[in-house]
């Protein structure tokens, strides 16, 4: 279903129909000189966004005959296909940036058969290249012109507008893996036909043959306009559809009734914390504190490293729970800790008896929930934490440092080590460092220079890759800080060399009722730059951010982020950022931040802006873990609105987030898991 | 430059933490890139350990607890469970690879340590289904899907039966009911056997269905024989 611009479609021409809510692909496609590879994202059941980097040859390419560029695609199904009538989509190709692959269409397509489909359309802009009509919205056969500037920004004037051509597509299904395809395409390859390293157009048809190598995995061979053969490759992966389904962690504690619980006490550890820490342990849940108060309630504090679903934790802890504490206790109060803060985030409370009665009910986990509060817990940091586990921890790992988007090295990177060094001073202090040395580096010859107009706070860090070279270097050095002051106030203070430019002091403070979806944030810092050799020494050059920050889970699978303030380079602006989420801990979101820098002044791409996809590693396992890889996709980065890099643990709405009732709600059907 | 492959090499030969939560993290994405390199992201399916063991009276009264065995269908692999846990009659037996099983009167109506596990089941008239069986009834299972959200199945059933079949279990061969239970559900169905002692809801043995990824097992019901405990 994927085209040559990985979006729902034939070969180059797009049709009307979506993936599946919640599906990623990754498709790349070579032909005729063209590299197109997207990022392409099912975002709802009917829109489809997509993210290209594509090689264009071009007789007025500016990188050895190649124009390297960025675009973004918008598909909408507006209806789909019934008995009689066929589906339809309004689609728009490359609607921000400088346009090359810049076309609408609106496209129709029908089953004739279950394994014949036809569908045609018509296409504006690049997709009416060939066999123009008159416009059929009578606004004009001529197509609008943009004004690109700096490119990254939308215009809308040049919508649908100029002539249109009609594309046709039939597609057979010789079976479930094999497809073959004809398309008459419209687009007339313009900017390829012109260099000598593009695309030669004979006519009008492209061919294609796909063959689906496995469900995830697909193929296509192409002939395209009469003499181009070409190759295209899909990789799908859909969050919904995690290939270990429930997970394949061992089956929890049973849960007992009282007559079994009182014999099994009786042959165990007579200490009530020390056999309750034993069975937790397996479970990879550490018990710091246990007392029993009024003979009924049982008050512990647990820490999680493991977990990312805390429903499944809790779910887990009170089993056990229940198996060793005496059966009179019948409220338990878990106070939850975080393993690197040691905040008390999130007190649950819940009765021993409705655990047992609703653990093989059906609609079981439902009716537990009313049996569940989530309180603040106490304004302290966990005295104990530090007592558990090792207070050094290091780690010396491969480190692979990648960077795209530029047009001299589409792809560039390093690869090297990188060694950690953690030791905890306090329950609340930490000493955090990690040294990196690039062995392998493409990153020491970056020929572009930083922007001008703007103080250099980010545009200047190919000095920083050039000088360290292949040099040890200190990525970065701080002494963390906990604070809970407040029942709902959350802070920390990290002193040192923040990250590989930046070297100074930085706080942040976050308001988070954990019975509410939504906090407040407050980021200040003050910093100077560091040498670009990577040591301890500084540059005599001040700055300050002050950034404000409110955060919304939505009740949908959507979170929103605003923050606003000042930013590096002492410009005034906001940062709008977009996430769906999945409950199982995938996240991909889109971030924009305006500041009042003209787009002149930012240069290449107008404003800052970016793509985040965040992967957890439980979905790939089927096993408990708290760790996820995220990645940014941005280009490269200008002076305007830039922030500091700081790694992910430092930031504390994310970490305290995951404790909160909502969170507890959305993954409650795991409690019993 | 072979100077630097090497030590790329050796430090990737050596990657190493004091933290085994951090390497178990590390370990895991690693396997994450190689398997979508080496295109191979199978499912590891939990097997249940195969056994040798002659299963007779001999080899059940060296138990202190009440067990029952649980076999895939093609008898490859086999594990003995113990009873852990018992709420309103309803059972749950546990092996000591971390499988449970959950059943009420003999129906499997939870699993846990499976990669799709029955989360929670609801079965019309489960008590008395080995006594009306002119009825049709209707189940549900429900399973977790990749949100945390139930992906419900709703099937239609219908039961049927065969008195007087010969069944051996342990080295006895005792005279039983045979049900049969056919379940349907859009395209997924699936089969149920059941066999129990004449004029009670003892099922001796039985072969459940799961879920469409783990398929069906087959259910040893030594508690039965088990009367000293």
């Amino acid at each position: 279903m994927h085209n040559t611009y990985g979006m729902p479609g034939n070969i180059d021409t797009p049709t009307a129909e979506v993936f599946p809510e919640g599906q990623f692909s990754v498709s790349s496609s070579v032909f005729g000189g063209t590299i197109r590879t997207t990022l392409s994202f099912q975002i709802t059941n009917g829109i489809t966004l997509s993210f290209r980097y594509s090689r264009i040859p071009s007789a007025l390419g500016d990188y050895d005959g190649y124009f390297w560029d960025r675009s973004f695609d918008f598909h909408y199904l507006l209806n789909r296909q019934t008995k009689y009538f066929p589906s339809v989509a309004i689609g728009l190709r490359d609607f921000i940036g400088t346009g090359l692959y810049t076309g609408e269409y609106l496209v129709a397509t029908k089953n004739i058969t279950k394994d014949v489909k036809l569908s045609g359309g018509l296409g504006w802009g690049r997709l009416s290249g060939k066999n123009n009509q008159p416009n059929i919205f009578g606004i004009g056969n001529e197509r609008v012109s943009r004004s690109i500037g700096f490119g990254g920004t939308i215009h809308t004037d040049h919508f649908f507008s100029g002539t249109n051509s009609p594309f046709f597509a039939l597609s057979y299904s010789l079976s479930p893996r094999f497809e073959i395809i004809a398309e008459m395409s419209s687009d007339d390859y313009d900017m390829e036909v012109s260099s000598s390293k593009g695309i030669k157009r004979r006519n009008d048809l492209n061919f294609a043959v796909k063959y689906l190598v496995a469900p995830d995995f697909s193929l296509m061979g192409k002939l395209m306009h009469g003499e181009t053969f070409g190759l295209s490759g899909v990789l799908t992966l859909n969050p919904r559809n995690s290939p270990y389904k429930s997970g394949i962690e061992t089956a929890p504690m049973p849960l007992l009734d009282d007559r079994i619980i009182l014999q099994d006490q009786q042959s165990m550890d007579p200490d009530i914390f020390s056999r309750s820490e034993d069975l937790l342990e397996l479970d990879g849940i550490n018990l710091l504190t246990l007392r029993i108060v009024k003979k009924d309630t049982l008050e512990v504090e647990i820490e999680d490293r493991n977990y990312l679903d805390v429903a499944q934790m809790v779910g887990r802890a009170t089993r056990i729970l229940s198996k060793t504490v005496p059966v009179q206790v019948q409220v338990f109060k878990l106070k939850l800790i975080d393993f690197q803060s040691s905040f008390k985030v999130t007190e649950v409370v819940i009765m021993r008896n409705a655990i047992r009665e609703n653990e093989l009910a059906f609609d079981g986990p439902e009716k537990l929930w009313s049996a569940v509060t989530f309180k603040n817990p106490s304004p302290t940091i966990s005295k104990d934490q530090g007592f558990v586990g090792k207070k050094t921890i290091w780690s010396i790992y491969p480190d692979i440092d990648i960077m795209l988007f530029d047009p001299h090295f589409p792809i560039n990177g390093s690869i090297g080590w990188e060694a950690k060094l953690s030791h905890r001073l306090r329950n609340s202090m930490t000493i955090n460092s990690s040294i990196k040395q690039p062995i392998i580096t493409g990153l020491d010859n970056i020929k572009r220079g930083p922007k001008e107009g703007l103080p250099n706070v980010r545009s200047d860090y190919m000095y920083y890759y050039r000088d360290i070279g292949t040099k040890p270097y200190l990525a970065n050095l701080t002494i963390d800080q906990y604070f809970k002051p407040f029942k709902t106030i959350y802070s920390q203070l990290n002193l040192g060399y923040l990250e590989m430019m930046y070297a100074g002091v930085r706080s942040e403070t976050v308001w988070k009722d954990t019975n509410k979806p939504y906090g407040l944030g407050l980021d200040l810092a003050i910093v100077k730059k560091r040498n670009t050799y990577g040591d301890f020494s500084l540059i005599d050059s001040n700055y300050t951010t002050i950034i404000g920050s409110f955060y919304y889970d939505l009740s949908s699978d959507w979170n929103f982020k605003l923050d606003a303030g000042k930013y590096l380079a002492g410009d005034y602006g906001g940062t709008l950022s977009l996430f769906r989420t999945f409950n199982n801990g995938w996240e991909i979101g889109a971030y924009a931040t305006i500041t009042d820098v003209e787009f002149s002044t930012y240069g290449e791409g107008s404003f800052e802006k970016g793509i985040t996809l965040k992967a957890p590693l439980s979905w790939f396992t089927g096993k408990k873990s708290k760790a996820y890889r995220q990645t940014i996709i941005k280009p490269i980065s200008g002076d305007g609105g830039a922030r500091l890099y700081l790694e992910n643990d430092k930031f504390l709405y994310e970490r305290i987030k995951i404790y909160g009732k909502k969170s507890f709600k959305d993954n409650w059907k795991r409690f019993y898991r | 430059m072979i100077k630097w492959l090497s030590l790329t090499i050796l430090i990737f030969c050596f990657a190493c933490t004091n933290d085994d939560i951090f390497k178990n993290e590390k370990a895991g994405f690693t396997n994450i890139y190689k398997n979508i390199l080496l295109r191979s992201l199978s499912i590891e399916e939990k097997k249940i350990p195969s056994s040798k063991t002659v299963y007779n009276k001999k080899w059940l009264s060296k138990y202190s607890q009440p067990i029952i065995a649980l076999s895939s269908p093609n008898h490859t692999d086999r594990a003995t469970l113990v009873a852990l846990g018992n709420q309103n009659d309803k059972l749950t037996w546990v092996s000591a690879d971390g499988l449970s099983v959950s059943f009420d009167n003999g129906i499997l109506i939870a699993t846990r340590g499976y990669s799709q596990d029955l989360m929670e089941s609801h079965s019309e008239g489960i008590n008395s289904i080995f006594n009306q069986i002119t009825k049709a009834h209707h189940k549900t299972y429900r399973y977790l899907n990749g949100q945390n959200e139930y992906r419900e199945m709703k099937f239609s059933c219908t039961m049927a039966y065969k008195e007087g079949i010969a069944f051996s279990l342990l080295d006895l061969t005792l005279n039983t009911t045979k049900f049969t239970e056919s379940c349907k559900s859009g395209p997924s169905q699936h089969t149920n056997i059941y066999y129990v002692l004449p004029n009670t809801n003892i099922v001796l043995k039985s072969q459940q269905w799961i879920s469409e990824t783990n398929g069906y097992i087959d259910i040893y019901n030594y508690y039965a024989f088990q009367g000293n405990i």
